[in-house]
């Protein structure tokens, strides 16, 4: 499978998107005996309805949009990594736990933070590039395992060997003020939106005007033909898996030092895979994937509106959810299962 | 698109009819309408009883025994269970009644390809069709089974079926069939009884015009540039032996033989893509086994591979970044569009427009950006495997005239080719190679037809 086929048909994706979310959205209201027309206004209305809910809106979009560019840079290279859940929850608990421990002056703890879970994740990206670099392993198997791994070995180090005497023994200790992000507007919003929107621009010109840029398309796109131009399918493969884990680990360190001011178990209801059908519906385009994370984004902080204003189960989101990551990866994953 | 508009066509029993035309000019789907593949838009198809069709590309399953592909869903049955006597024997007498020697229980993965036409050739038959096509029939065989291959089939012809013979090669319609009908872009342009024309006639019928010539080959000095002992390779199926030869600046060596007897694994290992054992010494340093597909084109190695659509091109991407590949380091971003220009100009690439898609070119076109980028690179060496494959004879010219070039002006060329034509019409020296050995050596002015023909056979 290629990078290119991924991003084949892109046009009917967005079409299979549109009447998964409002047509099976539409049934499921009708069967909560609630009207369609009622249920997505209270929806929309409950992402951009007040200050604090678009900002909402926005922390939600800003917590898939780290993943989802981390993850179109690995597809873009060819690379099936399902792998950002376990990433980010790796960027997440090194962000948490180093800045706990070493409480470092205002100016360096934040970016001790964030390039701590970008490390972090970024190793957890390079352990299955090594594997499909070395011995060619399949990369869709290595990384959905190692989010179970990453998910179990961070409850175990927070209530066993690294304990810090969080709340209820699943968490790290509080960061310190100075290791925290700054809220923009007087609201929840922080200014990692602002940096994941920098990191969406530069991305784009890493993949289109650069050197590299290039080389990691053509291995994406035409393997056969980059290793015979002379282009080394496994190095690409190392750096392509470690950027990626490393922009979700980025990701996960923005939500504990901008959100939850700890590392919880709990820190991700499953932005990384979330974020498969973000990218997926973005064309793997580093902007396009900013628009698919409003509206993604949208969907998840309307949801909570919707229960209460509308009455229909807020899982309803995650129904829709869930089918669109059936539709747009389900094939995928098997194509690339089949090509190795 | 139209890929056959109002052709008139009429097949006689008892009767060789070969079709010819360029890549694209519409034989192979006209003859999948005439067996009912593709649905024709206006028209009809009327035949006499059945129409039978052997494909260019075997359509066997390899796994299974030979009657079990000869008999596929016409299996004789004994209640729910397949009478395999009964169909063992109805294979065995079926190839006794056409000459076609083939044991029944053979695995079809063990055969050699001369006998795998057999079977396709026996299913055919098994359904008496009173039609046979055949498309490219002989693409896979050595000039000596092809021989025996029209006899069979002019057996056929004689027994009454009317057979229609799918092909490029006009050196076989002259020899074997009786009426040549020439199609272009879509159309008949010409039918003749083959007895009343010629293969120059022909040629010129299928271009529409004359046949470019190649350009002239200057006389230069050669001097010492590659050197084969004792090369061993192998890569995928394909597997070369103990091959030494050595390739000179300023000449084309061409490489006759088959398809499958070692080809790739020599190609690939010159690529740097295929583990191989023996001695290789490239402008005096060595090649070595570990060597990157990267520092052999650092040291001015290209290859031109077999399959442009898989292992040169990216489809997806347009003209300017697929010529860059491979360059794409030294070049830099900035120089990618007009290397493409110059590619384009050089080699009449159409459409003339650098972010055209690629995979909306023709063969022809993408052909010419693969051999131009490996050409503008100045290499010292070219690995040119199968260069003009499917592609029609303007483009193919054109690729052969620049290589002959690129050899006036000084660089080694290795050909390999299925095509002897082309070989003969570009090279200075011809090997031959087959069941992966160098199996004998020609000088230009020394040629043999006859001999390189029964060497590619696997005849010392």
């Amino acid at each position: 499978m290629t990078a290119a086929f991924l991003r084949t048909r892109a046009f009917r994706d967005i079409v299979v998107v549109l009447v998964l979310v409002f047509g099976v959205g539409s049934i499921a209201m009708l069967l909560a005996h609630v009207s369609p027309i009622v249920g997505f206004g209270a929806l929309f209305d409950g992402a951009w309805g007040t200050k604090g809910e678009i900002a909402e809106t926005l922390v939600q979009t800003t917590n898939l949009l780290f993943p989802a560019l981390g993850i179109a840079i690995a597809f873009r290279a060819g690379l099936f990594n399902i792998g950002a859940e376990g990433q980010l929850v790796m960027g997440g608990f090194a962000a948490g736990w180093l800045g706990a421990q070493f409480p470092l002056p205002g100016y360096l703890a934040v970016p001790m933070v964030l390039a701590a879970g970008t490390l972090a994740g970024g190793v957890w990206g390079a352990i299955p590039g090594i594997m499909r670099a070395r011995f060619k392993a399949n990369e869709v198997i290595a990384t959905l395992m190692l989010n179970v791994v990453a998910i179990l070995l961070t409850t175990y180090l927070v209530t066993g060997p690294l304990q810090q005497g969080g709340a209820n023994g699943s968490e790290t200790g509080p960061l310190p003020k100075a290791a925290q992000l700054t809220h923009l507007f007087d609201t929840q919003l922080t200014w990692a939106f602002v940096l994941a929107l920098v990191l969406a621009f530069v991305l784009r010109w890493v993949l289109q005007g650069t050197v590299f840029g290039y080389e990691l398309r053509a291995a994406g796109d035409a393997p056969e033909a980059a290793k015979r131009a002379g282009i080394d399918l496994g190095r690409t493969a190392l750096i392509a898996m470690s950027l990626s884990g490393a922009i979700a680990g980025l990701g996960g360190a923005t939500i504990v030092a901008g959100a939850l001011h700890r590392f919880n178990t709990g820190l991700s209801p499953g932005y990384g895979f979330i974020a498969i059908a973000v990218a997926l519906v973005g064309n793997l385009d580093p902007l396009w994937i900013v628009v698919a994370s409003v509206a993604f984004g949208m969907l998840q902080s309307g949801g909570i509106a919707m229960q209460a204003e509308a009455g229909v189960p807020k899982e309803v989101v995650s129904l829709i959810i869930g089918l669109v990551i059936i539709a747009l990866a389900g094939r995928r994953v098997v194509a690339s299962l089949r090509s190795t | 698109m139209q890929a056959v508009d109002g052709v008139d066509l009429e097949l006689q029993p008892g009767e060789i009819h070969a079709l010819v035309g360029e890549n694209g000019a519409g034989k192979s789907t006209l003859a999948a309408i005439a067996y009912g593949a593709v649905r024709s838009d206006d028209g009809s198809v009327e035949a006499v009883g059945v129409v039978g069709l052997v494909h260019q590309h075997f359509k066997l399953i390899e796994r299974l025994r030979v009657w079990e592909n000869v008999l596929l869903n016409r299996e004789p049955r004994r209640g729910w269970a397949i009478d395999v006597d009964a169909a063992r024997e109805r294979v065995r007498a079926l190839s006794a009644s056409y000459g076609l020697a083939v044991d029944p229980d053979a695995l079809v993965e063990t055969l050699p390809v001369g006998i795998k036409q057999r079977v396709e050739l026996l299913r055919e038959l098994d359904r008496e069709p009173s039609v046979l096509l055949l498309d490219e029939p002989t693409a896979s065989l050595a000039p000596t089974e092809i021989a025996s291959f029209f006899t069979t089939v002019g057996d056929l012809a004689k027994r009454g079926t009317a057979i229609m013979v799918v092909t490029h090669k006009l050196a076989e319609v002259i020899a074997y069939s009786q009426r040549v009908t020439v199609m272009r872009a879509g159309r008949v342009v010409a039918s003749h009884l083959t007895s009343e024309t010629s293969a120059d006639e022909i040629a010129r019928e299928m271009v529409g015009g004359e046949v470019p010539a190649l350009a002239a080959r200057a006389s230069v000095a050669t001097a010492p540039l590659l050197e084969v002992r004792g090369l061993s390779a192998r890569s995928g199926t394909s597997v070369l032996d103990d091959a030494t030869f050595e390739v000179r600046a300023g000449e084309i060596v061409g490489v006759a033989g088959i398809e499958g007897n070692g080809q790739t694994a020599l190609s690939d290992a010159l690529a740097g893509v295929a583990a191989f054992t023996g001695e290789l010494v490239f402008a005096g340093t060595p090649l070595r086994a570990s060597d990157t597909p990267a520092s052999r084109l650092a040291r001015g190695i290209r290859v031109i591979p077999q399959d442009r659509r898989h292992e040169a091109l990216v489809l997806d991407w347009n003209v300017r970044d697929n010529v860059a590949l491979g360059r794409h380091r030294t070049l830099g971003l900035a120089k990618y569009a007009g290397a493409a220009r110059e590619v384009i100009e050089r080699f009449d690439v159409r459409p003339p427009n650098p972010d055209a898609i690629v995979a909306a070119l023709s063969g022809g076109n993408q052909q010419k950006i693969v051999v131009g980028r490996t050409l503008a690179s100045s290499p010292k060496l070219v690995v040119a495997y199968q260069p003009t494959r499917g592609i029609d004879i303007g483009a193919a010219a054109l690729v052969q005239s620049r290589l002959i070039e690129a050899r006036n002006a000084g660089a080694g060329v290795l050909l390999i080719s299925f095509e002897l034509d082309e070989i003969f019409a570009t090279a200075d020296r011809v090997l031959v190679i087959a069941n992966g050995k160098f199996v004998g050596s020609f000088d230009r002015a020394g040629i043999d037809r006859g001999r390189i023909g029964a060497l590619m056979a696997g005849n010392a």
